[in-house]
């Protein structure tokens, strides 16, 4: 544990709360300061949290959602007679989403800054998504867990439903149907959980702590039941095919910001929940899913990587390569080895990082050509050289580039896997070739060659580079990119302890 | 004239624990007698809350929750456990539950009149001591322990409810919900009437605990079997169980909506109070035959009440389709009987009492407002009418049991005592999370409404607006987020309710 006397992580949850708050309350003028002011307090927090767990990365002691192995620790009661605690933790596997959750969170609300159309609403709902997943990142009780799970949903239907595209009306009742019914199966798998270990512990208890170290000992053939429902909550956020059909039309519909927080942080739920409860609470039906999950990561890799290149409009295709990029992660899992949990959790976080940018850039280019359709647009970079190269160096980390994060992650998944299960796991390596080149097809088709675009005469050969407020939120994202992918230990440090407890739970330790 | 006198004071001595009942009953008539002198509607309004606040403060003394001692009504201090009329009544916390639901709901009701009425609506004094006097036979039903009471007290909360419900005679709806209602019930009680009137034969007793100890003795004769089928259809028809539900919306949709609110938060209620003592306790050498019967019902009005609520297009049936599905959930309790689902069952007749009861009130304030129920005139509320809207969402997301709100705790405890009475519980509570998974669909779609769409309804410019409504809609947000935020009095109040009729 660090010492220290302040409340973390309840800060973080009360701060974008209070903050929400706020800005639904104040005048509309305000909203964006506000909420730039109650999204940057918690970022400076979770990088002061990190900064001193990375000065001092090994937790004070061994074991998994230990006192000892959690670097910052909440605890109080809530509704005993249900065996309902507030209860927050954090470990190495949280602590990089954690901070993520807060730098995304931010630098949507700067990235949105002249979002003019019920600012109040936008700005306070992107920090009621705040709380929820930064809360859903801590929560050690699965009720909490389960609250913070629900919250996510609501401001984000709001967001696609309010400033979405023109279909938005069908994407965000079908992101709300396919979401949520993926959480009340969830809560199914919670809830036999719940009472088979109340039967065990004979008390009840929703501590995902006390649970996981009961869990394992129950019957294998209730772990697959509450596998299964996990695993189906989980998959379907991630999402992995055949539960992704949401998403690309979520994606689509979204407005810019919606889309980064979307990708970049609801995604990292479904594999957060996957490595942090699903694994190491229920290893016997965890091994024995294995092939399963191989046989889905492989699946999502590829079809992902497949449609992309089928794709002609530029913001489906990042969101399609967001089905293929959680398979690395969902792969990396699958390993159940130290080093394949590790890079899942690198590759949560790097995806975070490189997506933010792309649906970014889709954000600035429709706004600026007026379509992200890839075959209307072409020679982009004659009129707006800043904005295609930020579009290229995206591309370019997310296809794995050397020196950029993704390549280390992506890496690293490949030889876990490889270690895991063998030579024929050539088969999702051919699929980075597949990745590069819809990325560079795309480029090329979009950023180079002749100018195509037929602008309206009045503005003819002027489009709108990258505002300033843009290139602030980009400016940030492609240094850390470059950070990571120059010190990957800046994450892996932290994530390792952790991945060796959950691996060692499962016995690939 | 003295011994008289001394047996008054002995008798109010004695049942002093009936104080709420006696002073909604004395303030009904004052009301009728002062209305000769005062005319003036929101005059009436607070002389009939009044009472209600009293009682309040004396039923929540009575249940512990206030410090009675310190107040200096020491006879109230609680927790009351008194038995009353030669053991007819008592006063328990089991009672005092209901009571408190009943009376909570009750000042809603009148609080929503007070903005409702208008100064073309005649016979104001009539429908406040109305309400007053449903509420009473509601507590009575609530405190018995004799099947002539509980009736007693059935027929006179329905009988001031068929009235209220057709207090607007000249709107077409109200007289069309009053006429069928009156029907429908008067029908219904003469059937349960007749069923206890069977058991009363067959065993011999009209005491309710006794009723199940000569029911366990008691050979099964096919007048059992017809006495408990008219039993349970009379029980079926008062809490609007499927197959028994075909009034209900029509009802709740042409009632005025403070006397929704009565109805469906109220006296809907009460017949839960009643059946919980008839099957719990009464019948409960029955249970095991009962209960797979009663399981059926249970998963039947759920189901049906979601999926009919799916397609409505006013809101105010919608509510009245889910007010149907939310007897589902709470007849869960009665079919597994034990102690947690009990403590369910009674934590959500107090939840529900507040959502739907705010959701009703929310219906009042919309329609004050666009003159309307449709949900085509919720479009675009929140810009509208910000306060009305969160509250209805609030409701809303309450009743579809969305954490950390009222209704979730309260279905958690339902579908937890499900689960742990084994067998088929667990399927009971599997349909009941499918079923609040379901029901959230269109609970969304009205949030949606509000929130998302553009309003597209022209308010008339000369509306008063829904401001008279916020100090209502307030009281039972508050109720619905307290009770959401720290459950754990609430839970442990609803068990100790329970252990009333399971020890």
């Amino acid at each position: 544990m660090v010492a220290s006397d302040l409340p973390f992580l309840s800060l973080l949850i009360v701060l974008p709360l209070a903050g929400s708050l706020a800005v639904f309350f104040m005048p509309a003028r305000w909203a964006r300061w506000l909420a730039l002011a109650f999204s940057l307090v918690p970022l400076v927090l979770s990088v002061y949290m990190y900064v001193l767990v990375w000065y001092d990365p090994a937790p004070a002691g061994a074991g998994y959602l230990s006192a000892e192995s959690l670097h910052y620790y909440e605890n109080s009661e809530w509704v005993p007679a249900l065996g309902v605690s507030y209860t927050l933790g954090v470990d190495g596997l949280s602590l990089p989403l954690v901070f993520l959750t807060t730098l995304l969170s931010s630098l949507a609300i700067v990235f949105s800054w002249t979002e003019s159309r019920r600012p109040k609403e936008y700005f306070g709902l992107m920090l009621v998504m705040e709380v929820g997943v930064i809360g859903v990142f801590m929560a050690l009780d699965f009720f909490l867990f389960y609250i913070f799970w629900e919250v996510v949903l609501i401001p984000m239907y709001f967001l696609i439903g309010i400033w979405g595209g023109p279909r938005r009306d069908y994407a965000a009742i079908k992101f709300f149907i396919y979401t949520h019914v993926a959480s009340v199966v969830m809560l199914l798998g919670i809830m036999g959980l719940y009472f088979q270990c109340q039967a065990v512990l004979g008390h009840a208890t929703f501590s995902i702590i006390e649970i996981s170290r009961v869990a394992p000992a129950l019957s294998a053939g209730f772990q697959y039941v509450a596998f299964a429902a996990l695993f189906f909550g989980f998959a379907a956020k991630m999402p992995s095919v055949p539960f992704h059909t949401w998403l690309p039309d979520a994606h689509v519909e979204a407005p810019t910001a919606g889309s980064v927080l979307l990708a970049g942080l609801l995604l990292k739920m479904g594999g957060y929940g996957l490595i942090r409860v699903a694994l190491p609470i229920l290893p016997a039906a965890a091994e024995a899913a294995v092939p399963v999950m191989v046989v889905l990561a492989v699946a999502s890799i590829f079809y992902g990587a497949l449609v992309c290149i089928a794709q002609n409009d530029l913001k489906k295709m990042v969101a399609y390569s967001s089905i293929s990029h959680m398979g690395f992660v969902m792969l990396g899992a699958a390993t159940l080895s130290p080093i394949g949990i590790s890079a899942g959790v690198f590759q949560m976080f790097n995806h975070g990082l490189i997506t933010a940018v792309l649906f970014m850039m889709c954000g600035v280019i429709h706004h600026s050509a007026g379509t992200r359709e890839i075959s209307r647009l072409g020679g982009l970079a004659q009129k707006i050289p800043a904005a295609a190269a930020v579009l290229l160096v995206g591309s370019l980390a997310s296809l794995g580039l050397p020196g950029l994060c993704s390549f280390v992650s992506e890496f690293m998944v490949f030889y876990a896997a490889f270690v895991a299960f063998g030579a024929w796991m050539w088969l999702p390596v051919s699929a980075v070739a597949l990745t590069a080149a819809y990325y560079l097809w795309a480029a090329q088709r979009a950023l180079f060659g002749n100018f195509k675009l037929d602008l309206p005469e009045h503005e003819k050969g002027h489009l709108d580079d990258l505002h300033a407020h843009e290139a602030a939120a980009l400016g940030v994202l492609l240094a850390l990119i470059v950070f990571f992918g120059l010190f990957p230990s800046a994450v892996l440090d932290l994530a390792n302890a952790a991945s060796s407890a959950v691996a060692g739970l499962l016995g690939g330790g | 004239m003295a011994a008289s006198l001394s047996d008054l004071a002995g008798l109010v001595a004695g049942n002093l624990h009936l104080a709420p009942e006696f002073i909604l009953v004395i303030f009904a008539f004052l009301i009728l007698g002062i209305s000769f002198a005062v005319k003036d509607r929101r005059m009436l309004g607070w002389l009939a809350a009044i009472p209600l606040v009293l009682a309040l403060f004396l039923v929540s003394g009575m249940m512990g929750l206030l410090d009675m001692r310190l107040l200096g009504f020491s006879a109230f201090a609680g927790p009351v456990s008194s038995s009353l009329a030669g053991g007819a009544l008592s006063v328990d916390l089991f009672s005092l539950l209901f009571k408190l639901v009943f009376l909570s709901v009750a000042l809603l009701a009148v609080g929503t009149s007070m903005a409702f009425l208008t100064e073309k609506d005649r016979h104001v004094a009539e429908y406040y001591a109305l309400m007053l006097i449903a509420s009473a036979g509601m507590m009575v039903v609530a405190s018995s322990q004799n099947l002539v009471p509980l009736f007693i007290g059935i027929e006179i909360a329905s009988l001031s409810t068929f009235a209220l419900t057709a207090f607007r005679k000249k709107d077409s709806r109200s007289a069309e919900a009053g006429m069928k209602y009156f029907i429908i019930g008067a029908t219904s009680s003469a059937v349960l009437l007749y069923g206890m009137s069977i058991l009363y034969g067959v065993s011999g007793t009209l005491d309710i605990a006794r009723l199940s100890q000569r029911m366990g003795e008691a050979a099964w004769e096919p007048a059992t079997i017809i006495g408990l089928s008219m039993v349970i259809a009379g029980f079926g028809f008062k809490m609007a169980a499927v197959p028994f539900h075909m009034w209900a919306p029509d009802v709740y949709e042409g009632s005025p909506s403070p006397v929704s609110v009565l109805l469906a938060a109220g006296s809907k209620k009460m017949a839960f109070a009643a059946a919980f003592k008839v099957f719990l306790v009464g019948l409960l050498a029955a249970k095991a035959d009962l209960s797979f019967a009663l399981a059926v019902v249970s998963v039947l009005t759920m189901t049906v009440g979601n999926i009919a609520a799916l397609s409505q297009t006013s809101v105010k049936r919608m509510l009245a389709y889910s007010s149907i599905a939310q007897s589902g959930y709470i007849l869960i309790a009665i079919a597994v009987g034990t102690k947690t689902a009990l403590a369910g069952g009674l934590l959500h007749v107090l939840t529900h009492a507040f959502m739907k009861g705010g959701a009703f009130i929310a219906v009042a304030a919309v329609a004050q407002l666009l003159a309307s129920e449709k949900l085509d005139a919720y479009k675009g509320l929140s810009r509208r009418a910000p306060f009305v809207a969160f509250c209805m969402a609030v409701f809303l997301l309450s009743l579809a049991g969305i954490p950390p709100l009222a209704g979730f705790w309260s279905k958690f405890v339902l579908f937890s005592g499900a689960v742990e009475a084994g067998r088929w519980g667990v399927w009971l509570a599997l349909a009941g999370v499918l079923n609040s998974a379901l029901s959230l669909y269109y609970y969304a779609r009205v949030i949606k409404y509000m929130y998302v769409e553009e309003p597209t309804v022209e308010a008339p410019g000369t509306a008063p607006g829904a401001g008279p409504y916020t100090a209502v809609l307030a009281i039972a947000l508050a109720a619905v987020v307290l009770v959401g935020l720290y459950p754990q009095p609430f839970i442990d109040l609803a068990v100790r309710a329970a252990g009333v009729l399971i020890p």
